[in-house]
């Protein structure tokens, strides 16, 4: 004999005739989700992500590269334009301006807002690029010891060896070979002694 | 083919061409479990008036909710379900359920109710809607659908205690509802 949970559990009634009319008028009415077009919509969806995320990388990446080519091209057209006069000029006026601040600081603010034009620079430094370009502030006891650096004999080894490691990184920098740099003052220094 | 493929689609068939929108399939679908699903509504509610109204709020959600169905149990068992949650839900924006602190262990013995075994289905119904709304929530969805007092209390938003008291209070007036009509037969 079946239980009165089974008979519960399967009790039918026949629905109301108008039950189903009422049904599918709301269905029209409230048009149910159609999972094709929600399919439809979803790789849509990933496909929008996907086109994004190229065109973000495209973008960024052309930036990057355009970015490099122009300091690449600034590089050459920097290398290039210096010539071997300009190169002696340079190294001249490179020498001379260390030479003032060594020897006469009160003249430093003049020329360094000569040849670096800098302005509001504190008078008792001077400012070159850093290894990436950035404002580098050098008192005049510090150019002393670039200059003496190179010496056979400089005044203390110690920094010397400082010296020698700051040269080699403003070497390897790509953004900071101009004649206002660290290691190009140095070189310049060095070279202008050998040239003597 | 065969005349069942022509005119009986096959379950899978029948969701497809629901989910497609398609107003055949949904009728087949309502066709298929519409004497079922009323029969769960007229169990749960308090008039035929309600009943109805779940019939059709429990349908709609059927057919909404079909993308979701993962067929990971039976598809009759998971319309059900649609169905006792929506009764539920119904009952619960009329009736507000208290919670009972005191629980009371089933002190009735499943035998006495067990009783109904030999009544025929239609008397069984009309004992059972004897029982106040809120004994009947609990009984039918512990006893009939095997719904634990944890499930029952998450979704009547009572507390399992209470739900235990429902079911034994709801026991103890069914054995009442029993012995006075065997009395009154003798």
């Amino acid at each position: 004999m079946e239980s009165f949970k089974d008979k519960l559990y399967n009790y039918e009634a026949v629905p109301p005739q108008e039950a189903w009319s009422k049904i599918s008028e709301q269905l029209q009415d409230e048009k149910v989700i159609n999972l094709p077009n929600h399919k439809k919509s979803k790789t849509l969806y990933y496909f929008a992500i996907a086109a994004a995320s190229l065109i973000i990388i495209f973008i960024g990446s052309f930036f990057f590269n355009s970015k490099q080519t122009n300091s690449n091209k600034n590089l050459s057209s920097t290398n290039k334009v210096i010539s071997p006069e300009q190169m002696k000029d340079s190294i001249v006026l490179n020498r001379k301006i260390l030479e003032s601040i060594i020897h006469n600081p009160k003249e430093k603010q003049e020329i360094v807002s000569n040849d670096l034009k800098a302005t509001n620079i504190p008078k008792k430094y001077i400012t070159i690029s850093g290894p990436e370009g950035q404002a580098v502030k050098i008192s005049p006891k510090v150019a002393t010891l670039i200059v003496s650096a190179d010496h056979e004999f400089p005044p203390k080894p110690i920094w010397s060896k400082k010296i020698e490691k700051w040269k080699k990184i403003m070497l390897s920098s790509t953004v900071s070979t101009t004649s206002a740099g660290l290691a190009d003052l140095i070189q310049l220094a060095s070279a202008n002694d050998k040239l003597e | 083919m065969t005349a069942r493929s022509n005119h009986t689609p096959s379950e899978s068939d029948l969701i497809k061409g629901c989910i497609e929108g398609n107003p055949e399939m949904q009728r087949l679908l309502y066709e298929r479990f519409s004497s079922k699903m009323y029969g769960v509504c007229l169990r749960y509610a308090e008039n035929t008036e309600d009943a109805n109204d779940v019939m059709q709020e429990g349908f709609i959600k059927v057919y909404k909710s079909l993308p979701k169905f993962r067929a990971e149990g039976s598809f009759e068992g998971w319309i059900r379900r649609i169905f006792v949650n929506t009764s539920i839900e119904h009952y619960r924006k009329k009736v507000k359920l208290y919670n009972v602190t005191e629980v009371q262990e089933n002190t009735i013995e499943d035998a006495e109710v067990d009783a109904l075994d030999s009544l025929a289905t239609k008397d069984i119904l009309n004992i059972v809607n004897e029982l106040s709304p809120g004994y009947k929530q609990v009984f039918n969805m512990h006893v009939v659908e095997g719904y634990s007092h944890k499930e029952i209390a998450d979704l009547l938003g009572i507390t399992e205690g209470t739900s235990k008291s429902q079911l034994a209070r709801a026991k103890g007036v069914l054995k009442k509802i029993i012995e006075t009509r065997r009395s009154n037969s003798q």
